[in-house]
């Protein structure tokens, strides 16, 4: 699925560069839960953003599902990011305007679905994180934990090859944290890829591995016995909110 | 993302911030409306004005003195005799008549009432539309045998006489005591100002008006093209009685439309310009809103690119933006500017005339306005730096 060789990302390269990304190797199968951790500053963000093709490495090269990214123009980057990744963010990034349907239906937007469909596969997703019962909400109407879950919806709505989430419980307290994260828990089981930045060890215990940063580089790569803990089902129904 | 979506985005993010957006839009508002108002009030009143001409028929003249002279009138310019002699030496001409008129009093018993007191021949009725409505119009034999009588129109007869019918009965004008022998439609243009006409035979005007003369001379010829050079001959032959080169002016219709035309053309050249500046104005306003809206927006940018929208799916949004924006500018002014045409012909009385190229007009100015000054601050969107952009709060 990700395949990453020789990664390099240097920030302003002219005056005083700093090396975010230094010799990155990486390989994530289809499939994989990846939890990547490292402190402050190790370049976890700037990996995601390259992996999300937001970014572009300064030299390696990147495959995404077979394709090589690096050499692709703004168009076709966009592109990719609308069909075959889906975002999710600490601060979940809902559109403050829109109700939580439209927020979802936005993707699609850019991928050309027509309205009919846009609004089915929309319910569908919200369906999944449980929310059928605040579409018509703005993010402002709704709870953090709640925003995080229509975010989540949003990052499905196109069937995206791989689900990018940077840090996406660090605004939530830990209950509502674990359950955003047996959401991703679920949607690992049902067979999506997932690439997640936390610093938390709680939430990275969920992953089947961990990569961890240390100045840029990749310092160990981890495979985790699959994960002992069980999915509350509650959580995944709507009531449990 | 289609064009319903932009632009529902667009009017989602106008209406976010109403009040900014009509302050925004008030230069282009101000500047359709005055656009659309005086253009209307204009050709309005130029296709009032050429209705009127058209009336007259395209192939009357007048023959004036000329209001640029130095002297004042000696009131000898324009004798009976002259007529005769044009006439006689004049072949392309076919009617040939004088015009002398005071706005004075007419009485009727006790009762006194104001009019336009024209003394003419029974030609007039030929280079005018009059509408007889009964009786008579003058007839030559009127003229010739100074017989007392008039043609009034109907408003004043309605004034007279509300009761009785007109015809056979005495007024007085001057110290004369004329027979009304005909009943003329009154005229209804806006130009007439509501103003009361009475016809009397020429020479009984003259006995009426020792002190006055005749003030101009109208004539019509055969031939459309004989028309200039009628005109001319005639002032000619006027030059050479009275001895005078420069006291007569001729104008013929055509001159006179042309004239029209041309201070039609010189005011909508102004207000063209007027209305240039304001919308100038208003889309460097529109600029200016579309630039704060791009940065206050940053984020929602860099989260759409990070969704899939491409630079020009940036670049179309904002400049729907700003074209929706204009057009709204431009829809209100444009409203403004009719219901201004409306209230302006009222006061003036003449019909506005709005036509569907000035409304077509309006609008493809409004959009390209948009177009002009929303491409700087779409283009400025479509160019951000989608992390950078998320990175902003
Ligand atoms: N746009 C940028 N310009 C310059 N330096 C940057 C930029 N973005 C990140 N960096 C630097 O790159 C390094 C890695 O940053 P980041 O990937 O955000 O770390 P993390 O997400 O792990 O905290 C940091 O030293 C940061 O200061
Ligand atoms: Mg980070």
């Amino acid at each position: 699925m990700i395949k990453m060789e020789h990664i390099h990302k240097v920030y302003r390269p002219q005056s005083n560069p700093v090396n975010a990304l230094q010799d990155v190797n990486l390989h994530i199968k289809t499939g994989d839960f990846v939890a990547v951790m490292g402190p402050s500053g190790s370049g976890k963000s700037t990996l995601m953003n390259v992996m999300g093709c937001l970014d572009t490495a300064s030299s390696g090269t990147y495959w995404l599902g077979g394709v090589e990214v690096s050499s692709m123009n703004s168009d076709q980057l966009a592109a990719i990011r609308n069909r075959k990744i889906g975002f999710v963010f600490q601060n979940y990034n809902l559109l403050p305007r829109m109700n939580a349907l439209l927020n979802v239906e936005l993707p699609m937007l850019y991928a050309g679905i027509d309205k009919e469909e846009r609004s089915s596969r929309a319910l569908d997703c919200i369906g999944r994180v449980g929310m059928l019962n605040r579409l018509h909400h703005r993010p402002s109407e709704l709870s953090g934990g709640q925003c995080q879950r229509i975010a989540i919806a949003r990052a499905l709505v196109n069937s995206p090859d791989i689900i990018l989430a940077d840090e996406p419980t660090g605004n939530l307290d830990s209950v509502t944290s674990e359950e955003i994260m047996s959401i991703f828990q679920s949607l690992h089981q049902e067979g999506h890829t997932i690439v997640l930045v936390t610093h938390e060890n709680d939430i990275a215990a969920y992953a089947s591995r961990i990569l961890l940063f240390r100045d840029g580089r990749l310092n160990s790569d981890e495979v985790l016995s699959p994960s002992p803990r069980t999915i509350p089902n509650l959580v995944m129904n709507g009531d449990a909110l | 993302m289609n064009l319903t979506e932009s632009i529902r985005v667009a009017l989602d993010s106008i209406s976010s911030n109403l009040l900014r957006s009509i302050l925004t839009t008030l230069g282009i508002m101000i500047g359709i409306m005055a656009v659309i108002a005086v253009v209307a009030v204009g050709q309005g009143g130029q296709q009032t004005i050429m209705k009127e001409m058209d009336k007259f028929g395209s192939n009357l003249f007048q023959i004036m003195l000329d209001w640029r002279r130095d002297e004042p009138p000696t009131g000898n310019e324009f004798t009976m005799q002259d007529l005769e002699i044009i006439k006689t030496n004049v072949p392309e001409l076919k009617y040939l008549l004088p015009c002398a008129s005071s706005y004075s009093q007419i009485k009727k018993g006790s009762q006194t009432k104001t009019a336009q007191i024209l003394g003419t021949e029974a030609d007039y009725a030929r280079l005018h539309p009059l509408d007889i409505t009964a009786g008579r119009f003058l007839t030559n034999s009127d003229c010739q045998s100074r017989r007392r009588v008039a043609v009034i129109d109907e408003e004043m007869a309605q004034e007279l006489f509300p009761r009785d019918n007109p015809l056979g009965k005495r007024i007085l004008i001057g110290n004369q005591s004329l027979i009304i022998c005909g009943l003329v439609k009154s005229d209804s243009s806006p130009l007439a100002l509501g103003t009361k006409y009475v016809y009397i035979p020429i020479r009984v005007w003259l006995d009426i008006y020792p002190e006055g003369n005749i003030s101009y001379i109208e004539g019509s010829t055969r031939n459309l093209e004989d028309i200039t050079l009628a005109m001319q001959n005639s002032i000619k032959i006027l030059e050479k009685r009275h001895r005078n080169e420069d006291i007569y002016q001729g104008v013929d219709m055509e001159q006179q439309i042309k004239a029209v035309n041309k201070v039609t053309g010189v005011m909508t050249l102004v207000i063209g310009i007027i209305a240039g500046f304001s919308l100038l104005v208003g889309g460097i306003g529109v600029m200016n809103i579309m630039l704060v809206s791009v940065t206050e927006r940053t984020r929602e940018i860099g989260l759409r690119m990070a969704l899939g929208a491409r630079r020009r799916d940036i670049l179309l949004q904002f400049l729907i933006e700003a074209v929706v924006l204009c057009l709204l500018g431009g829809i209100i002014g444009m409203v403004l500017g009719i219901g201004c045409a409306f209230l302006i012909a009222a006061l003036a009385k003449w019909p506005p005339l709005i036509s569907w190229t000035t409304i077509l007009l309006a609008f493809a100015f409004s959009a390209t306005i948009g177009i002009i000054f929303g491409i700087l601050p779409a283009n400025q969107a479509a160019n951000m730096d989608p992390i950078e952009a998320l990175r902003r709060d």
